[in-house]
């Protein structure tokens, strides 16, 4: 190209601790482009995103605008240089009308508001980017396409010239997502770097100029969307033999079920999900972030019940309208946020553990039995090889792969006869992500029924006996796992290519 | 029509309009209650009481829509009013421009107080102004030794102000007092609604990430909301010398509930974020109208009026809860976003577990 | 090496808040006792009790409500209501056997009503008890009006004044029956754990089974049951009642909770913790008042105390802030 570059990456590397989120990193953007980034999760996009606009500083290389290297200290900094992020999440003022949340705290305007003059500005603003919206409606009641619409409107506003939007249709209806389309190709019209972030594949050949892949937190390719394919890009973020396999254990599932899933469906979250899970199976359910695979978790654990649907355990029907139910069923479940929903960081391992089966350790007045308590706390440590000083410490003070152990022995605690866990390896390292796929391999053996959630696809395919894909809220479709490879179920996954057929 | 007139209204006027209704509803319920009620009497006794509530009722709206709260309004009042008093039976000459600004300055250092112990040390507002309550109390009756101030150790300009009148409209005496409050409600209004300054206040308690985001400064919008509520509150103190004369101990007491009820029925959302001005004002007057009508109201006895209080302060969160539920009810919250934003403090602190 | 550890544990021991604040009672102790001969006598250590036990008997309660971060600021107002609820009673002719059981009834309808609005509407505890806080307060007006009513039998009045066991009068007794209790409840009882767990993370509590809203159901009851008693002893005790009975009594309750190391922000806390506040703060004001000290610079230190209190966790942050300069690590 010609025109020089708005915005280079310069071999930007990040390191948290030892981890490295970001290596070498190079990349640049051309005014009026549309970017396209893509990768698996954790491939190291939003540390890029966060690089980029301020929100972290790189460990090594230099960011340049205008052909001159800068220091982004604050998002601030970022944007008055022009760089602006929008996310999945809009961040506005709900109490606050639109006009004024596109120009709150705007450096352009004078400590005086002039309202019918702002509402002017803004309606021009939000004119520019080909969309109707009455500027003076509470940011309260737009829906979250409008929401936004709105932030990008801000950051015209501030002569936005470098436009991150950060997965923005994750929660869009299709119609909402065409709208932003027609946002983004005016805003490059208008010279405006669009650097776009989704997973969907489709939406990438249908918007994108060009197109970069990362993959482990290193840049792999970048290049024009004519010379990519589906499949190439598919192969570029998978990155590794698509036919390859992995040492899998033998199944041990009995052809007895004990969960079975028909027609369950919550209004505008997932729709007709069946399925079912044998004693001593592993399921696992891949699919991207927003295909709602954590939404049916939680309506099988009563959660978030569904509102329609049949849900069996062991062939005979289950009414489940909160985790107590759950529990009582024989359903655990292991939660991807650990932090949020899993254990409290600032209690101790043993009562963590023992927290959802109180009972069993109380006489008939709710006296605790301490050394019940800690006999079984003991057991679990051992068995799950928990390193930890003592079982009095507060969670928190573990590392990452232990409190993954501990949240999994507070549910193992309840015996449960089918066991969902949630991302049961992220975060974690290496050695312990392997002593937790033999955990899961052993409860397997010994007859408990198991659905694992797993974004990570090595994962998934060396785990599970069968493979569910979900996509939007459906299931896209099934594999067995001896026959799955991580390009079938990522094409399934992103919507590419042509439907799979039920293996 | 209905509809399509609260419509036109927004929420802010539906809010004014239904506050309208019911004070018109109220004073005629009591006329039909009490012999001799709408009277230009009551009308002086009313809109002076309301001048001194609508003033600290402005500051804590500010407060309040920074999702925090100063309950030790009360005690700025008192404190600021007694020394005041004592300062100007030692200097009775001062220029009463200069005392009025004086009282407002008293009232700003104790604002001072509280908005850093807020702001700067992220500890929780309630708490900080639960204890300022009770410390402003106790410098007050530590630095008084017990004794009062009396309306002779006055000037007699100060105790004339409080009587005089703007005008005259047909029995109606409108008293500079009123006019002032008026007049300093009605700016904060403008400057709430038209300055850029002060929609920070409104954006902070809205979204305190998005604040951040937009480059606004958490922690002096903060600070900025306490001194304010205690310059108005020293104001309202300087009118409750004149008022009154004789200032005790105790004066000024229970009026921070007073101003939190005025807030909340007046529209502000207890939660920070939204609000108008109007509004409180209209909210005071409510709770002032009630207050001053039960003690004349045969049925029922005056000691009611904490009671009714409490219970429309509950009454009118409650609603706003179950509304704002409502109109939430379309939209699917994120399941990772379960527990409300707005535990957030605007100080910035979230709890935290350690890690 | 038992020895070792003996001391290693008293060292852990006196690190902790508990730790500081039984040196801060012990240096209170020595200070008064120095300060002044009438001190350590056993009458002014019953007398420093007697004078503050309505507090600190609601201070028991007030640790659970606030480990289980919630607050309750109505606390004062239902001890108030509650006491001239039992001078109206008495008043009206129901006998005063019949108008305790009727009050503490009425005490525990009125938590449940907080507890209403909290667990099941939803609206945060703060300001539902800043409403009822000027309600119930309220109530107690419309019953007793501007009156005081005193006059009450002879067995009600010694309840709150005489001693009953050797020198001790029952409101004592009661206190430390109630301490025990709910030391139990609050430290070995699954009940206790689950207050814990629901203030140190409600979602956690929640995704693991725990009945959130009825353990808050049962703790705002509680709290009305126990303000309720603590407000007739309190009549008991000053053998009359009047409408502003108990006023601002909650200041000190909550801060002598947030003093004993119970978080502002949940989940942190224990019933050893009140105890040692309650003694260090009773101690406090006695000290005071032999050394002439009066009520009001008493509240106004009790202020201070409590924004130190809540100031806990950034003080904490501060020593370990200067440890790490003084070793010089490097992070």
């Amino acid at each position: 190209m010609m025109v020089a570059p708005i915005l280079e990456m310069k071999n930007v590397s990040k390191h948290f601790g030892v981890t490295a989120a970001l290596s070498d990193v190079s990349f640049e953007m051309f005014p009026g482009e549309i970017h396209a980034l893509v990768g698996e999760n954790g491939a190291g996009k939003s540390t890029l995103i966060k690089a980029m606009t301020g929100i972290h500083q790189p460990s090594s290389g230099e960011i340049w605008v205008d052909g001159s290297a800068r220091i982004l200290r604050t998002t601030q900094e970022a944007q008055v240089i022009g760089i602006t992020a929008i996310y999945q999440e809009p961040m506005v003022f709900p109490d606050l009308d639109v006009a004024e949340n596109i120009f709150i705290n705007h450096h352009s305007r004078s400590q005086f508001i002039l309202w019918n003059d702002m509402y002017e500005e803004a309606e021009a603003v939000i004119a520019k980017l080909g969309v109707s919206l009455d500027v003076r409606r509470p940011a309260s009641t737009l829906t979250l396409a409008e929401q936004q619409t709105v932030e990008i409107a801000r950051a015209i506003s501030l002569d936005v010239r470098v436009l991150i939007m950060d997965e923005p249709s994750a929660s869009l209806s299709d119609n909402e997502v065409q709208r932003l389309f027609s946002i983004a190709r005016s805003l490059s019209s208008q010279g405006v770097a669009v650097l776009y972030i989704s997973h969907r594949l489709e939406e990438i050949f249908a918007l994108a100029d060009r197109v970069t892949v990362m993959r482990d937190g290193t840049h792999i390719s970048t290049k024009v969307i004519d010379d990519v394919t589906n499949e190439s890009l598919v192969t570029e973020m998978v990155g590794r033999d698509m036919e390859g396999r992995f040492a899998r254990k033998p199944s041990t599932a009995t052809g007895e079920d004990m969960l079975t899933v028909q027609g369950l469906s919550k209004n505008g979250v997932f729709s007709d999900i069946s399925f079912s899970v044998e004693k001593g199976e592993i399921v696992c359910f891949s699919g991207l972030v927003g295909a709602r695979r954590t939404d049916v978790a939680l309506a099988l654990f009563g959660i978030d019940p569904a509102n329609s649907g049949k849900v069996s355990i062991d062939g005979v029907v289950a009414k489940i309208s909160s985790p107590k139910d759950a529990q009582e069923l024989g359903i655990a479940y292991v939660s991807e946020d650990r932090r949020k929903f899993g254990i409290a960081m600032d209690e101790s391992i043993t009562s963590n553990i023992t927290l959802p089966m109180m009972n069993k350790y109380s006489n008939s007045v709710g006296l605790i039995d301490f050394d019940a308590e800690s006999r079984d706390a003991i057991e679990f440590r051992m068995r799950l090889n928990i390193k930890a000083a003592d079982l009095v410490s507060p969670v928190g003070a573990l590392s990452g792969g232990n409190q993954q152990k501990v949240m999994l022995a507070k549910w193992l605690n309840t015996a449960p006869r089918l066991l969902i866990v949630d991302e049961p390896t992220r975060g974690i390292d290496i050695g312990a992500k392997a002593e937790v796929h033999q955990i899961l391999h052993e409860l397997a053996a010994e007859g408990v029924a198991i659905m694992i959630i797993s974004s990570d696809l090595p994962e998934v395919l060396s785990l599970a006996d069968r493979i569910i894909v979900m996509r939007e809220g459906r299931i896209a479709g099934e594999f067995i796992g001896d026959i799955a490879t991580e390009g079938n179920v990522m094409h399934l996954a992103v919507g590419a290519g042509v439907q799979m057929e039920f293996a | 029509m209905l509809s399509s007139i609260s419509k036109k209204l927004g929420p802010n006027g539906q809010r004014v309009a239904i506050l309208l209704l019911v004070l018109v509803a109220i004073a005629l319920f009591f006329s039909s209650q009490i012999q001799n009620y709408l009277t230009p009497r009551l009308f002086v006794r009313i809109s002076t009481s309301v001048s001194i509530i609508a003033l600290i009722s402005v500051g804590q709206a500010v407060v309040v829509m920074t999702r925090n709260i100063d309950l030790s309004i009360g005690s700025v009042v008192g404190c600021t009013a007694y020394f005041l008093g004592g300062i100007l039976a030692s200097f009775p000459d001062l220029a009463p421009v200069f005392v009025v600004l004086l009282a407002m300055g008293i009232g700003a250092c104790f604002g001072l107080v509280n908005g850093l112990l807020v702001s700067r040390l992220n500890l929780p507002s309630i708490i900080v102004t639960l204890a300022t309550l009770a410390l402003f109390r106790s410098i007050l009756v530590e630095s008084s030794d017990g004794s009062s101030i009396t309306t002779g150790s006055l000037p007699i300009w100060l105790i004339e102000f409080a009587r005089q009148n703007m005008f005259v409209v047909g029995g109606f005496k409108v008293r500079w007092m009123v006019v002032i409050a008026l007049f300093v409600v009605f700016s904060m209004h403008f400057f709430l609604t038209k300055f850029r300054a002060g929609r920070q206040f409104y954006a902070v308690g809205s979204n305190p990430d998005a604040a951040e985001f937009s480059g606004i400064n958490l922690k002096r919008t903060v600070l900025q909301a306490f001194l304010i509520s205690g310059a108005l509150a020293g104001l309202a103190g300087f009118m409750f010398l004149a008022r009154f004369g004789n200032i005790t101990v105790v004066a000024g007491q229970g009026l921070e509930l007073k101003s939190v009820g005025a807030v909340v029925v007046g529209g502000v959302n207890i939660f920070g974020g939204s609000g108008s001005i109007i509004g409180v004002l209209l909210g005071a007057t409510l709770i002032d109208l009630i207050d001053t009508s039960l003690v004349r109201w045969e049925l029922v006895s005056e000691f009611w009026r904490e009671a009714i209080l409490g219970l429309l302060i509950l009454f009118a969160v409650a609603m706003d809860t179950l509304l704002a539920r409502r109109l939430l009810g379309g939209r699917k919250p994120n399941p990772s976003d379960k527990e409300p934003e707005k535990t957030k403090l605007a100080s910035g602190r979230v709890k935290e577990s350690s890690t | 090496m038992s020895t070792e550890n003996f001391t290693s544990r008293i060292v852990k021991a006196l690190n902790s808040w508990e730790g500081f604040l039984l040196l801060v009672l012990v240096l209170l102790f020595v200070g008064n006792t120095i300060n002044s001969p009438f001190f350590f006598t056993l009458n002014n250590q019953i007398n420093l009790f007697q004078l503050s036990i309505e507090k600190v008997i609601v201070a028991v309660i007030m640790t659970f409500v606030i480990i289980n971060a919630e607050i309750d600021l109505s606390v004062a107002s239902i001890m108030g209501f509650a006491a001239c609820l039992f001078g109206w009673l008495f008043q009206s002719g129901v006998s005063a056997s019949g108008a305790v059981v009727i009050v503490l009834a009425a005490g525990a309808i009125l938590g449940a009503f907080n507890a209403f609005w909290i667990a099941w509407v939803g609206i945060p505890s703060l300001v539902v008890t800043l409403a009822t806080m000027i309600a119930f307060r309220g109530f107690a007006r419309v019953l007793v009006e501007d009156r005081g009513i005193t006059g009450f039998p002879d067995w009600f009045d010694k309840l709150g004044q005489a001693p009953l066991v050797g020198p001790i009068p029952l409101s004592i007794l009661v206190f430390f029956v109630l301490v025990f209790f709910f030391y139990i409840v609050l430290q070995r009882t699954v009940f206790g754990r689950q207050v814990y767990f629901i203030g140190s993370n409600r979602d956690v509590a929640e995704y693991s089974g725990i009945n959130v809203r009825g353990v808050q159901a049962i703790i705002f009851t509680l709290s009305g049951l126990i303000s309720a008693l603590a407000g007739l002893l309190f009549a008991a005790r000053l053998g009359a009642v009047r409408g502003d009975a108990a006023l601002g009594f909650e200041l000190d309750i909550i801060t002598i909770v947030l003093l004993g190391g119970v978080s502002i922000f949940g989940g942190r806390g224990t019933m050893v913790g009140t105890l040692l506040a309650i003694l260090i703060v009773l101690n406090l004001r006695n000290g005071m008042a032999l050394a002439n000290i009066t009520g009001h610079i008493q509240t106004g230190v009790l202020g201070i105390l409590l924004i130190l209190s809540v100031m806990v966790p950034n003080i904490q942050e501060w020593i370990k802030k200067l440890r790490k300069l003084g070793k010089g690590t490097v992070e």
